[in-house]
C-alpha cells in the first residue's frame, strides 16, 4: 500500500511538515505544493530533512516557478496532468488540510 | 480532446474542497478537476465543506483583472454537468444560503444558486463509496 | 464491502471549526453504518482532555459528540503517542475509553489499512 501525502503549508512555523514526515510510510510519496514548496529553500532545515530522507518527492511546478525556487534533482517537478496520474498510482491521497 | 490516461483506465474521483475561493488550494482543486476530466476520468461529485462552501457564493464580487473562481467553478460544473454539492450545515453557519434556506431562516439574501445543491454529509460519504479516489483540497 | 475512511483530527477543540467539523464527518459516516476510524494527531489530542468546560468560552461542547461515537458504531479510535507526550497528555487520563495509543510506525500502518483518509 502507498499513500500520496500532499502538503501546501509553509514548513516554517507549521507542524504539518514534521508530522507528515513522522508518520510517512516506506512506500509513500510526498507532493509539495503552494507554500510547502518553500521547503526547497537550500540550506534550511526542511531542505536538509528532505535531502536526508530520500523519499519519493514531487513538487508542483507552477508553485516552484512562482516562488523563484529550484527543484533539486531529487525532486520531480510536475504539472496537473501528472498530479492526476500520481493520485492514481498511489492507493490514496492524504492532503494535510 | 481528452488525452488518454497513462494508466489506461478511467478512474472515478470524488473531490472535496475545504478552503474559501481566495485560497490558493481552491484554485488548485479546480485545475486538478479540469485535468482529471481532460485525462478521460470521471468526477462523481464535487463536495464543498468547511470554508469550501464559499466557492458556491454567487454574491462574491471579483475585480475584473483577478480570477473569478466562483464563476469558474459554476461554469465548470455546468459545462460538464457535474454534481456540485455544498454541505448545508457548513453553509448555514457561514451564511451561505439558497432561496429555500434564506426563507426558512428569514434572511434577506440568498447567495447559493444553481448549479449548486445544498445537502448533507451523507453526500460526501456516498461519493467516497462510489469513487476510486478521494482528493481533498484546502488549508493553504 | 463498504470502503473504510480514516479521519485524522489535528486541531484543538476550539481553534476553529475543524475539530467539530471533523467529528461531524465521523458521526455522519457512523450513522450510515460505514467503517470509520478516528485518529487524534498533533493538537487533536487536546480534544480528549477531561473536564474541559466549553461554556466558559461560549463554544460548542464536543465531549457529548465524542462520547456518542460508540453509539454511532465508531469504535476505531486512535491517539498519537508522540503528540500526547509533547502536550503532556497522559494516555490513561483521556476523556474517552478504549482509545488505542499508537506510535509513528503504527500510524503509518494504520493509514495503509484504510481505503480513504481525510486529515483535517
Amino acid at each position: 500500500m502507498s499513500t500520496l501525502h500532499v502538503l501546501s503549508h509553509s514548513p516554517f512555523g507549521d507542524s504539518r511538515f514534521a508530522s507528515c514526515l513522522r508518520i510517512f510510510g516506506e512506500h509513500d510519496a510526498l507532493l509539495l505544493c503552494g507554500d510547502a514548496t518553500y521547503a526547497l529553500r537550500p540550506g534550511t532545515a526542511p531542505f536538509e530533512t528532505l535531502l536526508g530522507r530520500g523519499l519519493k518527492l514531487f513538487v508542483l511546478a507552477e508553485d516552484v516557478q512562482a516562488r523563484a525556487l529550484q527543484a533539486p534533482d531529487w525532486a520531480k517537478a510536475i504539472d496537473y496532468p501528472a498530479f492526476v496520474e500520481l493520485s492514481i498510482e498511489h492507493d490514496k491521497v492524504n492532503t494535510w488540510l | 480532446m481528452a488525452a488518454v490516461s497513462l494508466t489506461g483506465s478511467v478512474m472515478k474521483f470524488a473531490i472535496a474542497l475545504f478552503s474559501a475561493a481566495h485560497a490558493p488550494s481552491s484554485r488548485r482543486a479546480l485545475l486538478f478537476a479540469q485535468a482529471a476530466l481532460a485525462g478521460g476520468h470521471e468526477i462523481v461529485r464535487l463536495f464543498f465543506y468547511q470554508d469550501g462552501v464559499y466557492n458556491a457564493g454567487a454574491s462574491i464580487v471579483t475585480p475584473q483583472d483577478e480570477q473569478d473562481l466562483p464563476r469558474e467553478w459554476r461554469t465548470f460544473v455546468s459545462d460538464h454537468q457535474l454534481d456540485g454539492v455544498v454541505c448545508i450545515a457548513a453553509a448555514l453557519r457561514r451564511g451561505v444560503l439558497n432561496d429555500e434556506e434564506a426563507q426558512r431562516y428569514q434572511r434577506s439574501a440568498a447567495s447559493v444558486e444553481a448549479p449548486w445543491a445544498l445537502s448533507g454529509l451523507g453526500q460526501l460519504h456516498d461519493a467516497i463509496q462510489d469513487a476510486d479516489r478521494l482528493i481533498c483540497f484546502g488549508g493553504a | 464491502m463498504p470502503k473504510s475512511l480514516l479521519l485524522i483530527s489535528r486541531q484543538a477543540p476550539w481553534s476553529g471549526p475543524s475539530a467539530r467539523e471533523a467529528l461531524d464527518i465521523v458521526l455522519a459516516g457512523g450513522a450510515f453504518d460505514l467503517p470509520i476510524g478516528l485518529l487524534f494527531l498533533d493538537d487533536g489530542v487536546l480534544q480528549l482532555l477531561a473536564a474541559q468546560d466549553a461554556r466558559a468560552v461560549q463554544q460548542k461542547d464536543l465531549s457529548a459528540n465524542l462520547q456518542a461515537l460508540p453509539l454511532f458504531g465508531v469504535e476505531q479510535l486512535f491517539v498519537c503517542a508522540d503528540s500526547a507526550a509533547e502536550r503532556g497528555v497522559a494516555p490513561d487520563t483521556l476523556a474517552l475509553d478504549d482509545v488505542n495509543v499508537l506510535d509513528a510506525a503504527q500510524i503509518a500502518a494504520l493509514i495503509d489499512r484504510y481505503d480513504q483518509v481525510i486529515t483535517l
